[in-house]
């Protein structure tokens, strides 16, 4: 256990040296979701939210309802672009010599996506400063439920991060899966409208989203006072996905490994 | 000590683009037998493309052999990879595979971490290491204000943090400048006299080779085709001798006047004209049939010695050999 730590904390602080210099990650963390955010809120105003079909949505806590939305996603996709970080480490080289070591990997893969996790609470406190400025009086919170759910939904987040981490490390072509997964998290995982009110396929496509289960359990407990038996099915549904989503990494783990001791394509780039 | 038996790696690469690649088969190995024992230092040789850095591949077990067996100190290599990772280590050349933005100290700390040294032998070895790579006061400065030797010397030091019993070593001083490179080898040396650590190294470099190695293995297009120490690699190739001379005067009737004289000793004698010398290859040894030839025609001679022959072009030379045998 203790090598295990050693190398998730490595990891951790090495991705934080090398890559979280540049500025460019707060501009896709931060900036991009709160101008969207705006767009967004400015545009729904335009319409009579009071008689939609969503019992908690009200005009008045409209505006915290998406600030949630758009928290849940930053916080998703900051343990997401950490997988980018391999593809640099493809090139340049030092991936493969973390293959050569006796490192376990997926300590390094957790170490990796975990490494934002710092990033990733900044911008939620951002966000939960900015809820409570706006509308406190809108909030109706239970503090147990709440830590509950924080817990869960930051399980699925690494556990999230980890696979996509786990997959990029397949080939260098597996790029194409941001595109696939990321731009449609935002659509499909209700970020901006429930998924309550999707038509049936895109209900199907949101499903395969952890991000919409995490976004409704936390508008649940923020915004509506659920108490801990109310969540219970989020709980569980949250708690398989981390568990699924783990044991699926654990295969990859080792199929990326033996895939790469047989083409060699660690050094390709 | 690692014993590798007829190692074979087949990559399968895919050919042209689209949905429907072609899939080609390509043998970089094809069958390698090689010995490290500790203590020594094992030169692996072959033109660009033979097959050296796959051959490393396999035995850092970065790749897994399509055939063959390995074992390093009676542990299957083949069946667990982890257990020679944690024995081994290996420096490529290049500024590649450390990172830029981390400090000197802080990649050995990583690397050590990810090698679980514990802490306090980490610190220290690594005030070690890189004393020894002369980098001892660039120890808090980010790697990419390096330079280019700079980066290699750190490299070698990332290649000792777990103390690896073996090393292996691909081309570790290209790009290097004469002083650093001496550095590095009289380095090598000492690690593997001193530490008894076992030592692969595959250098374009035949001065290099011909200086450290113990035991050298001459590897083309996948096969091993010679091994043996250095002297008798250069003499097993060249039984043949080589002369050089310059004679006061110059021309080609002097150089066929010459050949004519010494294919009545032996018939197989070669006489080459370049710029202002005659080379002369020989099976016996003809320097005084040689001197007497000039002499008979009157010629002074300037310079006449016998030429040592080269590691590398015993390499080219066999190497051209096998390209022959196998074309015809
Ligand atoms: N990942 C790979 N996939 C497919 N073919 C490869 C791969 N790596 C190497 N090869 C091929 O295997 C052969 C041997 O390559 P290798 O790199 O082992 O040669 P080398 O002896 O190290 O050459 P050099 O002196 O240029 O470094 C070459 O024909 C090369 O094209
Ligand atoms: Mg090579």
């Amino acid at each position: 256990m203790r090598p295990f730590i050693k190398a998730l904390a490595a990891e951790m602080i090495k991705q934080h040296k090398n890559y979280f210099h540049s500025k460019m990650i707060y501009v896709s963390l931060f900036v991009w979701p709160f101008l969207n955010f705006i767009t967004t809120y400015y545009s729904f105003k335009v319409f009579d939210i009071g008689k939609s079909k969503i019992a908690y949505i009200t005009a008045e806590n409209m505006v915290v309802y998406l600030l949630l939305g758009y928290m849940c996603m930053s916080f998703f996709r900051s343990l997401v672009q950490s997988a980018w970080n391999f593809s640099f480490e493809r090139i340049s080289g030092t991936l493969e010599l973390i293959y050569l070591s006796p490192v376990n990997r997926a300590a390094v893969l957790l170490g990796n996506a975990v490494s934002s996790l710092f990033e990733s609470v900044f911008v939620m406190l951002i966000f939960s400063l900015l809820v409570i400025v706006m509308k406190v009086e809108v909030l109706i919170i239970k503090i147990l439920p709440c830590i509950t759910v924080f817990f869960i939904v930051t399980a699925m987040a690494v556990a999230w991060g980890m696979f996509l981490n786990s997959l990029f490390l397949f080939s260098r072509d597996s790029d194409f899966l941001f595109t696939i997964l990321e731009e449609p998290m935002e659509i499909f995982s209700g970020v901006k409208v429930p998924t309550a009110l999707f038509p049936l396929w895109a209900k199907a496509i949101s499903i395969i989203f952890p991000l919409t289960y995490a976004i409704e359990a936390v508008r649940r407990v923020v915004l509506t006072g659920s108490s801990l038996y109310e969540i219970r099915e989020f709980a569980v549904i949250g708690i398989g996905i981390t568990v699924v989503l783990f044991a699926l990494i654990s295969v990859i783990i080792k199929r990326v490994e033996s895939h790469m001791r047989i083409t060699g394509n660690i050094t390709l780039f | 000590m690692i014993i590798a038996e007829h190692l074979k790696k087949t990559y399968i690469v895919k050919q042209g683009k689209g949905l429907f690649r072609e899939k080609q088969e390509i043998q970089a190995v094809r069958d390698i037998s090689l010995q490290i024992e500790k203590g020594k230092i094992v030169g692996l040789l072959g033109i660009n493309g033979a097959g050296k850095t796959t051959t490393i591949k396999m035995l850092t077990t970065l790749l897994s052999p399509t055939e063959g067996s390995y074992f390093l100190d009676d542990i299957d290599g083949v069946k667990y990879p982890v257990e020679i990772k944690k024995r081994i280590n290996m420096i490529a050349g290049g500024e590649r595979m450390i990172y830029w933005r981390l400090t000197a100290y802080e990649n050995l700390w990583y690397y050590g971490q990810i090698y679980n040294v514990s802490n306090n032998v980490l610190k220290e070895r690594i005030d070690t290491l890189l004393k020894l790579v002369g980098l001892e006061n660039k120890k808090d400065v980010p790697v990419e204000t390096f330079s280019k030797g700079m980066k290699q010397r750190l490299q070698i030091a990332r290649g000792l943090i777990n103390d690896p019993q073996y090393l292996f070593l691909d081309e570790p001083t290209i790009g290097l400048d004469a002083v650093v490179s001496k550095e590095l080898r009289s380095h090598i040396k000492h690690l593997a006299k001193e530490q008894n650590k076992g030592i692969l190294i595959t250098s374009h470099y035949m001065g290099e080779i011909e200086e450290l190695c113990d035991y050298i293995y001459i590897m083309n297009d996948g096969v091993l085709i010679k091994k043996g120490t250095v002297k008798e690699l250069t003499t097993e190739t060249f039984n043949r001798k080589n002369y050089v001379l310059r004679l006061d005067k110059h021309s080609k009737e002097i150089t066929e006047c010459i050949c004519d004289k010494l294919k009545v000793v032996d018939a197989t004698v070669e006489v080459k004209d370049e710029n202002d010398a005659i080379y002369i290859n020989s099976r016996e040894n003809i320097s005084m049939e040689l001197s007497r030839a000039c002499m008979e025609a009157g010629l002074y001679i300037r310079e006449m010695y016998e030429k040592e022959p080269h590691l590398e072009d015993a390499i080219i030379r066999l190497s051209r050999e096998v390209h022959h045998e196998a074309v015809y």
